[in-house]
């Protein structure tokens, strides 16, 4: 389907694309021509190929079918989707709840020009804000569709109700954007190699080989070898997610698009945002880089693996870099410097709670922000606005009543941004407490809920 | 310099003493159930005389202590109601401090199960955007939970703030 975006095309019945069971069920057909290769050069099917061909018919129908019988489209502020063959679903989305509209292209469906459209909804599974596939044109203009109603609806844009609706594409940014960021390869591909993962693979190879030629040992390849494809595949993974990094910004927010075969698009909606968090690996900060997190309202993160992760909005970037975009995404709810913060190390007396790490545990309370850092081999800083803190949370156990510490959490929504002052003195974690209180009550009363 | 976890310049509010009723009684319970099963045993295991009365004597031992630390535990429960938040208290050994304001709440629960219900107590808990508030009080009078539960929605609705 590929028609045209005017006014009058929301009130229609639309259809996916009648491509989408074909790539839906690209991986199984590729199964099927890759398991009975053998007979079909040979031009006799064999029972496991009949068997195929049977599932493989069965799913066309099916197919077919699914793709006939479901429709979607836009009435009274809803997005509408019927689905089912046999048994009827329909879904309803209300536009101002939808948290982001991200467009995705999976490497099939980018073959064939398609494209899914992946909505948060706050509250709602992934599976339920899911549109696949589209055209590419018919995602953007549906997805432009549905976040100029949105704004509509919740009457808050700044320019009037409707802005220009225009296809923004998902691959290059779209003029009138701000470039912020754009990540290299050369950069990208160095900071794999001194990734934690890749350092610590290398340390146990060469332990390995020392034992080898000083011992005679040579158990462990067997081990070793699984252990190197994860690590491949891990970095790869990266690699791939993280090729053609490019941040701009729009009035919407921050636009991420990266991707070498998933291409992917996603907004930060600026006033969702719930607070970043600063890595620094120990390998990197010769190099003075620094990665950048965001928690965002409604997203919450699915992949915790050590693979790429939505939460990114930079993967690698210079120290200063990295803390202008921080400062780009908490505009909303002040003008925060975090690195301006001054952090207050634990006590010495916690080394007899934290051995090793008390020396690495800082706090903070800044004009706009509540910053801790903390991390031997990985420094992460973590950074909530005042506006966005929920509830506080002080917490004793017998050992640190003996050494008279406490420990003070900042709890904020389900994200990579945890700010908390481990093992303080118990007086001066009151103390931060109530003022933390004090400054996040003023900054809520402040603060205008964005619709 | 305050106290760490001194109230916050008001007294806390103690919870039911039924609590304390509440989870002695499981204790005894629990405690009767064992001391049975271990006589069963006892009539069952060829095991010498000297280790069943060993293991009735720790037994007795735990359930004395947790007898105490139960009251220990109750007696450590307090909440305390401010015009824009709501501060909770709990655990004698591992102490909790927990401030939720109004504003963050994004519903209130009251729970009642069977035998809290017999001892005439429910708790109440605060829910806000963050899994990691775990802001809870046990063993209120039920008449208390539902006046708190009533009072936490009004002001959570008035006070409320953007996500």
């Amino acid at each position: 389907m590929s028609a045209p975006t005017e006014p009058s095309v929301e009130r229609r019945f639309r259809r996916l694309s009648p491509l989408t069971p074909l790539v839906r069920s690209a991986i199984l057909v590729v199964a099927a021509l890759a398991s009975t290769w053998d007979d079909l050069l040979r031009g006799d099917l064999g029972p496991l190929a009949w068997m195929f061909l049977a599932v493989l018919v069965a799913g066309a129908v099916y197919g077919a079918a699914s793709w006939l019988r479901t429709t979607y489209w836009i009435e009274a502020d809803e997005l509408r989707v019927d689905t089912g063959v046999l048994s009827r679903q329909s879904r309803r989305i209300r536009v101002d709840r939808l948290q982001g509209i991200d467009i995705v292209q999976p490497f099939v469906a980018r073959l064939f020009g398609l494209a899914e459209l992946k909505m948060d909804v706050a509250g709602g599974s992934a599976r339920e804000g899911s549109l696949a596939f589209l055209t590419l044109r018919d995602a953007q203009a549906l997805r432009e569709t549905l976040l100029a109603q949105r704004e509509a609806v919740r009457g808050t844009v700044p320019g009037g109700p409707h802005p220009t609706v225009g296809p923004a594409p998902a691959t290059a940014p779209a003029a009138g954007d701000r470039l912020v960021a754009r990540l290299d390869l050369s950069t990208l591909l160095l900071s794999l190699l001194l990734s934690p993962e890749t350092v610590l693979f290398l340390l146990a190879a060469v332990a390995w080989v020392v034992a080898m030629s000083t011992l005679g040992w040579f158990g462990g390849v067997a081990a070793a070898l699984p252990v190197l494809g994860g690590l491949l595949l891990t970095q790869f993974r990266k690699l791939s997610a993280y090729y053609g990094f490019v941040v701009t910004t729009s009035t919407r927010g921050l636009q991420i698009r990266r991707g070498l075969f998933e291409l992917s698009a996603q907004t930060v909606t600026l006033s969702k945002v719930q607070g970043v968090v600063m890595s620094e690996p120990l390998m990197w900060r010769r190099m003075g880089w620094a990665r950048l997190d965001v928690a965002v309202a409604g997203q919450v993160e699915v992949d915790g693996g050590g693979g790429p992760s939505a939460s990114t909005v930079m993967p690698v970037a210079p120290r200063a870099e990295v803390l202008l975009m921080a400062r780009l995404l908490l505009e909303a709810s002040g003008s925060p410097d975090a690195d301006a913060v001054e952090l207050v190390g634990a006590p010495a007396r916690a080394r007899w709670a934290a051995p090793v790490s008390w020396r690495h545990l800082s706090f903070g309370i800044g004009e706009d922000v509540v910053v801790s850092r903390e991390g031997l081999l990985i420094r992460r800083t973590h950074v909530v606005p005042h506006a966005r803190v929920q509830s506080l949370n002080l917490h004793q156990g017998p050992w640190q009543r003996r050494l008279g510490l406490a420990d003070l959490r900042v709890d904020s929504p389900p994200g990579p941004v945890r700010v908390r002052g481990r093992h303080r003195d118990a007086y001066e974690a009151r103390d931060l407490m109530a003022r933390e209180r004090v400054l996040a009550e003023a900054a809520r009363g402040s603060f205008v809920r964005p619709g | 310099m305050n106290e760490p976890f001194a109230p916050p310049g008001q007294d806390w509010q103690a919870v039911s003493p039924a609590l304390a009723r509440l989870r002695r009684t499981v204790l005894v319970i629990v405690t009767v159930v064992t001391t049975g099963l271990l006589l069963a045993l006892a009539l069952l295991l060829p095991l010498p005389v000297w280790s069943w009365i060993l293991a009735l004597v720790a037994l007795g031992f735990v359930a004395a202590c947790s007898w105490v630390l139960v009251g220990r535990n109750v007696r450590w429960w307090g909440y305390a109601e401010r015009d824009e938040d709501l501060y909770i208290r709990h655990g004698a050994l591992f102490r909790t401090l927990v401030v939720v304001p109004y504003g963050r709440m994004q519903y209130v629960d009251v729970q009642a199960g069977p035998l809290e219900q017999a001892f005439g107590v429910a708790s109440v808990h605060l829910h806000t955007a963050s899994p990691g508030t775990s802001a809870r009080i046990p063993g209120l009078p039920a008449a208390e939970a539902a006046r708190l539960r009533d009072r936490l929605t009004a002001l959570g609705q008035s006070q409320a703030a953007g996500l």
